[in-house]
């Protein structure tokens, strides 16, 4: 399962792409305190002001192109960069491996018990 | 509890088209025929159709609203995948429109 969303800025890749890999332009937008090391296998740490706190590791960092982290707790984003005529489209697909296809089966099979049980 | 018999709920979502209404539904919190057709190269009477199955089965609940039908997915076993969906989806909203405004400097 995933959650797929794009937005277009108007701004060049080169920029945009300093906004997903250096942690005083991530601080502007994804989280309110940002430490990364923008490299393969470098690692991430993210908090938010409400006391969340995300762990990650860069998968793979492709520069003004694509950028993908493996969260400490599960799961994992990718974000893809294009150039488009009044911009940069980004792209993002936040994946939940704890709801891949097999466990979403099992999820039906809940469901079906579950109606089982009151039939 | 939704009205599906174990059978239905398999057949239900044993179809990938009708597996991705769901997801899509899901998406959206809620949604009518007309607008899951006009994403999808399908009628909207097929959309309606599927969707139809998907309630018959309990795995939507429907509400009349107008003259269209809107759909939600049903609270239950499905509330988790849902709710994280939901979640994620709202974030990467509010991240992304940040991420505009901030490189629009």
């Amino acid at each position: 399962m995933e959650v797929e969303r794009e937005v277009t800025v108007p701004a060049p890749p080169d920029e945009v792409w300093e906004s997903l890999t250096e942690a005083e332009r991530l601080e502007e937008w994804f989280a309110n305190d940002v430490e990364l090391d923008p490299r393969e296998g470098g690692r991430g740490v993210f908090r938010w002001d409400d006391g969340d706190e995300r762990r990650a590791t860069v998968r793979e960092l492709d520069p003004e192109r694509r950028l993908v982290l493996d969260w400490d707790e599960g799961g994992a984003v990718a974000i893809e960069l294009e150039t488009v005529e009044d911009g940069t489209l980004v792209r993002v697909v936040e994946t939940a491996p704890q709801f891949a296809a097999a466990l979403e089966l099992r999820v039906a099979a809940h469901a079906a018990n579950a109606w089982a049980a009151v039939a | 509890m939704g009205s599906g018999r174990v059978d239905d709920v398999f057949d239900a979502l044993g179809d990938p088209g009708r597996r991705s209404l769901v997801r899509e539904i899901a998406a959206r919190g809620d949604a009518t025929a007309t607008e899951l057709a006009a994403e999808l190269p399908v009628t909207r009477q097929a959309v309606a159709k599927q969707l139809a199955v998907l309630a018959e089965a309990g795995l939507l609940r429907a509400t009349r609203s107008g003259r269209e039908t809107r759909y939600a997915v049903t609270p239950g076993p499905l509330r988790d995948a849902v709710a994280w969906m939901v979640e994620v989806g709202a974030a990467w909203d509010e991240r992304l429109a940040r991420l505009r405004d901030t490189a629009a400097r």
